[in-house]
């Protein structure tokens, strides 16, 4: 019942409040929105966990432990291995080696189990407090991620997560891990694998080949983090995947079993080693089939990724995307490798650039296979993948089906920025389609893009551009008018749009186009007002428009017009006003004298 | 297989696929004379090679043939025999040029009983094309009839098919007359540098060959195309190509230099300029690539018939001979590899292998050939190319077949997979970094519920809501194991610290009874339970002594 295929796409998502009000439009509001009621969640849980004591009462029969406040403090205050162990439980990484130092000096042997979980603790968390947003003690480690976030500016996403921090010299775990009576290869592999995650790679390896020297063997994990660790101490590619290799071999001599994650890690190693990466991430693949292990969508992503490089052109490739979904389709995928959900986005890209829509429908497919939706990664994720496959489809596609997509995909799944409604425009402009702009433009409103003037622009110049049927002229010129109802009301909240000669040049044609004679005139005063100078061609639509009405007033009144912007046209204009309209004398002269006094000007 | 060779190098003139449609049909045309031993000699090279079988494979591949009004006489087996006696009088005579003439004038006649014989529909297009004759003799027409024209290019497509039949027939059987082509092919384009001599004194008496015929067989050669034409020495380089593969089948066989004669002529008349042909490339590629897509209508479908399509249609589709030459080449090379385990197994093979190296004959160091030799060819088949290993696993799954595999190349070969069962070595507690993985995992594809279900399936798991189906023990899963009796039966409690009689004894009995009817608590709790009073009793045992109320 919760199946995808049954989803409403008039429907907003079902994390939103079933308010119309609360529903968002724009992405900025889905972002506001959806992130409104995890933090909401979040203040409730922070309460209840700060205040434990007014929330013991357990109504629930049966016990519900989820609804209970979670322990976040330290309960044990004397010295011992149990406060230890509470410290390691609640991540407390400072408070834990402050226990395990005091431990030490009060001459307390501390059992290895203890030790090891907390060199895991400290290894995992780099020797710092993990960051968590309601303990002031972060603010230290906010600060330094904020000036590593000023120096990589550009790139907005995540900033937190880019920050890297580094593996220092002689910190705790490898005090720690020095202190220890006896190393085993738990305690290695903590070590090995705390330095291959804070970028301590050539120190890894040192600390590997130290294990060995210990007559030690490692377990899975090490191989696998000393595998991701391979590209960064060697240079070549040759020499990368030789020592991939020989781990690989290590690893066999020791019998230690690869698990998803040791190929998993090798492939992403692969996409690092240049061209040897072809040819040896399809025996990896094999040699995955040969051990019974099934690859995981984050194989498959480096696989890709290894035969798309993002800057070399496609080199007919494309069978490698073809044989990944067939081999993937029709499959449910449950999430084993965090790297899995950059599957869906990255196929896609592959599909945009290679503009293969049929592989894009593909991939699609697999998305409502099951439960693979949940893969498709957080929202960030899904605009790139919706919207790269909006462009493609725009592209590629038929308007017809573009349309169909566009209602299935938007509001409900994705909210299109500037650039993809372009691309819808210009499927609409390609496939002759321009009558659906008005509602297209309603849909832009809606979106929060209308502020945007190059995508204003562009709509205006292809309601201008050709000429239509009298219902679609009309329907044009309302959604002018309401164009220019934006221009006008501005200033507000929003930063309102510029007026731009082209813009009201657009605008008063569709008008014209539209019979609106009065708005066109309106317009006409509206150049004067903003200082912009309408084209040549505009008044000549606006002649032919008089003509047709034969109104000399009004004739009269545009050539005044147009020598007051001192069109270089100005004196044709005049002359065929002479020759076209019944004037009255006065008129004839002022127009004569215009026509003189312009060329004298001239 | 040198119908392949012959059929790859031609395709530019239709005019080639003609004259082997005009064999195969058995149509009593110059054309046939000319073409019709090089077939037999081909199927004779082939029996010479493994025995009649394959020829009457070929035959039964030539029987499908479909239902023309000419090649309905196909079917005819006797007239097979026939005419294929006669090829073998003819070869036996090979050595004068004239001689050939002759015996193929006679071939004629008998090819004309044959068909007289077996069928009177055959007697029919015979006159047709006579009269067609007469009508191109009395204009002097040079140029070609086109309703010919565009006959021909049909009945080459058909030829064609036949061809693929045939040709994968013969391929799947003896790998080594496929090496031997390949041989000859990978030193024509030296041969043809160097012994333009040879080709000069072919022409010569090739020419003879053909006034003679001409005599002959005027009538029949008009109705193919004008006779200046084929007087004229026009040799293309493909027709010395063709030469010179003939030249060195005559110092291989006799047979083969008959048959290089008429290699020799096939190609002339191919080698007749027709703008008609020419446009027809273009449809004749798709129409190849289409024929491919179709099985054809032989059984047995050894190899590939893309193979032979694309060989055809690109080297039809390329402007230039020497193009379509260098790809023929590239093709050929590729049976080599197959090929060269087989090598030493044939005399015939060997004998021309002896003789190739006699004529000094090296592989022309051309390392963008050997770099990718099935990317031109690929190019031209819209990307879809055909693997370098073509082989038994080719040959098994025919159109099927994908150029790579992901998981069928070969692998690392590091790791030895394992049957016995895995050891269960992570019983142990999971480690911080477990939990860290799985919170990440569980991160990363958390999405928000998409409707009330989905909310809710989410609350079950976290325990909020009942589990289904509905149990009114749940959340009692630690009485669970406890059977009925240890909560009912609880007077087994009082055996010791209690009196045995008396109000106290009573009243514990009370609270056992009591206690068995209370379904809230757990059994721990109804002992504990007993046990305070227990512990409360023997406190009070003084007082309650006093009182004599304690009796033990």
């Amino acid at each position: 019942m919760h199946n995808h295929h049954f989803q409403d796409p008039t429907a907003p998502h079902y994390m939103f409040q079933d308010d119309p009000y609360l529903t968002p439009r724009t992405s900025a509001e889905f972002k506001l929105y959806s992130l409104s009621q995890e933090s909401g969640r979040m203040a409730a849980n922070h309460i209840v966990n700060k205040n434990p004591k007014f929330f013991q009462k357990d109504f629930a029969e049966p016990h519900i432990p989820c609804l209970m406040p979670e322990t976040m403090e330290l309960c044990i205050e004397e010295v011992s291995e149990a406060a230890l162990l509470e410290r390691i439980m609640l991540r407390k990484v400072k408070a834990a080696v402050d226990m395990y130092d005091q431990l030490l000096q009060a001459g307390t042997t501390v059992s290895p189990d203890a030790s090891n979980d907390l060199l895991d603790l400290i290894c995992l968390y780099g020797d710092r407090d993990p960051v968590q947003d309601d303990k002031p003690e972060a603010e230290d480690v906010a600060q330094e991620v904020q000036e590593e976030g000023r120096r990589r500016k550009g790139r907005l996403r995540r900033a937190s997560d880019l920050v890297r921090i580094v593996w220092r010299e002689n910190n705790n775990a490898e005090r720690i891990f020095n202190l220890l009576p006896e190393r085993d290869t738990r305690a290695y592999s903590a070590l090995i694998r705390g330095m291959v995650k804070y970028g301590a790679h050539v120190k890894a390896f040192n600390t590997y080949t130290d294990m060995l020297n210990n007559r030690l063997t490692a377990d899975v994990h090490t191989f696998n983090a000393l595998i991701s660790a391979a590209p960064e101490v060697r240079e070549r590619y040759t020499e990368k995947w030789d020592l991939i290799v020989d781990l690989l071999n290590q690893m066999n001599e020791q019998k230690v079993k690869p698990n998803l994650l040791t190929f998993n890690a090798l492939l992403k190693a692969l996409r690092r080693c240049g061209s040897l990466a072809r040819a040896q991430s399809l025996h990896t693949l094999s040699e995955m089939k040969a051990m019974g292990i099934a690859p995981s969508l984050a194989s498959f992503d480096h696989v890709l990724g290894i035969f798309y490089k993002a800057a070399s052109p496609s080199q007919g490739q494309t069978d490698i995307l073809q044989e990944v979904m067939t081999e993937v389709a029709g499959r449910t995928f449950v999430a084993q490798d965090p790297d899995d959900v950059n599957f869906f986005s990255s196929a896609m890209r592959i599909c945009l650039d290679t503009k293969d829509i049929e592989a894009a429908y593909k991939v699609h497919d697999l998305l409502r296979v099951g439960e693979n939706w949940r893969m498709l990664g957080d929202s960030f994720q899904q605009s790139i993948y919706y919207g790269r496959m909006f462009n493609l489809l725009c592209m590629m596609e038929h308007i017809d089906v573009v349309l169909k997509w566009y209602k299935e995909l938007i509001p409900s799944l994705y909210y299109p920025n500037p650039q993809g409604m372009r691309d819808l425009l210009q499927a609409l402009d390609t496939d002759n389609r321009l009558d659906m702009i008005p509602q297209i433009w309603k849909d832009i409103r809606r979106m929060g893009h209308d502020n945007k003037s190059d995508l204003v622009d562009e709509l205006l110049s292809l309601m201008a551009r050709d000429k239509h049927s009298p219902e679609i002229q009309e329907s044009f010129a309302v959604c002018a008018l309401d164009v220019k109802s934006l221009y006008e009301q501005g200033q507000g909240a929003r930063m309102a749009l510029e007026w731009t000669a082209t813009a009201m040049t657009n605008i008063t044609s569709v008008l014209l186009a539209a019979q609106k004679k009065q708005q066109a005139w309106d317009m006409l005063k509206l150049f004067k007002t903003k200082n912009r100078v309408p084209s040549e061609e505009l008044m000549e639509e606006f002649l032919a428009s008089i003509k047709s009405s034969n109104d000399p007033q009004h004739a009269m009144e545009l050539v005044q017009i147009s020598a007051s912007f001192c069109l270089p046209s100005t004196p044709k204009l005049a002359e065929r006003v002479l020759q076209a309209f019944e004037l009255s004398e006065e008129q004839k002269t002022i127009l004569s004298e215009l026509e003189v006094s312009t060329e004298v000007s001239e | 297989m040198y119908r392949i060779l012959l059929l790859s190098v031609c395709p530019v003139r239709n005019r080639a696929l003609h004259v082997y449609i005009r064999e195969a049909c058995l149509r009593s045309s110059k054309c046939d004379i000319v073409s019709l031993p090089i077939c037999r000699a081909t199927n004779g090279g082939v029996f010479n090679a493994f025995g009649t079988s394959s020829v009457i494979h070929c035959e039964k591949k030539e029987g499908p043939l479909p239902p023309k009004e000419e090649n309905s006489a196909l079917k005819d087996g006797e007239q097979k025999v026939a005419v294929k006696m006669v090829g073998e009088k003819v070869i036996e005579l090979q050595d004068y040029v004239k001689m050939v003439a002759e015996q193929s004038e006679q071939r004629v006649g008998v090819k004309m009983e044959g068909v007289t014989e077996s069928v009177k529909i055959e007697e029919i297009p015979v006159k047709m094309d006579s009269e067609k004759m007469e009508e191109i003799q009395t204009k002097t027409a040079l140029l070609p009839i086109p309703e010919v024209k565009l006959e021909d290019v049909k009945e080459s497509e058909e030829m064609k098919e036949i061809m693929l039949a045939s040709k994968t027939e013969e391929v799947k059987q003896k790998l080594e007359v496929t090496m031997a082509v390949v041989k000859e092919g990978e030193t024509i384009v030296e041969i043809q540098v160097k012994t333009e001599e040879v080709v000069d004194v072919k022409k010569e008496g090739d020419k003879v060959v053909e006034e003679q015929m001409l005599e002959v067989n005027k009538e029949e050669q008009q109705t193919e195309a004008p006779p200046k034409d084929e007087i004229q020495p026009v040799k293309s380089g493909k027709e010395s190509l063709l030469d010179l593969l003939g030249a060195m089948k005559v110092e291989v066989t006799n047979k083969r230099k008959f048959k290089a004669l008429k290699v020799q002529r096939t190609s002339e008349t191919a080698a007749r300029p027709m703008p008609a042909a020419m446009e027809s490339t273009t449809s004749m590629f798709q129409e190849a690539t289409g024929m491919a897509d179709v099985p054809a209508p032989a059984p047995s479908e050894t190899l590939s018939p893309e193979l032979v399509a694309a060989v055809s249609a690109a080297a039809a589709t390329l402007p230039s001979q020497s193009q379509a030459e260098s790809e023929l080449l590239k093709k050929l090379r590729q049976h080599e590899a197959i090929g060269e385990a087989q090598k030493n197994g044939d005399v015939n093979n060997i004998g021309q292998v002896v003789i190739i190296a006699d004529m000094k004959v090296g592989k022309k160091p051309n390392g963008r050939q050997n770099a990718r030799p099935a990317n031109q060819i690929r190019f031209d088949e819209d990307g879809r190319g055909y693997t370098h290993d073509r082989g038994i696993t080719a040959e098994l799954d025919g159109g099927l077949r994908r150029r790579r595999s992901l998981f069928s190349g070969k692998r690392l070969n590091i790791f030895t997979p394992s049957t016995e069962p895995e050891a269960d070595t992570d019983i142990a507690v999971p480690t911080l970094w477990d939990m860290e993985l799985a919170n990440q995992v569980a991160l990363s594809t958390n999405q928000m519920p998409r409707n009330g279900f989905e909310e809710m399936i989410q609350w079950t798991k976290e325990g909020r809501l009942w589990q289904y189906p509905i149990n009114n023990e749940a959340g009692l899963e630690a009485e669970a194991q406890v059977p009925f009796h240890e909560h009912v039966f609880l007077e087994k409690h009082l055996e010791e610290g209690f009196p045995r009689q008396g109000p106290v004894r009573h009243f514990m009995e009370l609270v056992v009874s009591g206690l068995a009817k209370n379904p809230y608590y757990t059994i721990q709790q109804k002992r504990e339970h007993i046990a305070w009073f227990r512990d409360y009793f023997q406190q009070k045992e003084e007082v309650l002594k006093e009182a004599e109320v304690y009796l033990n």
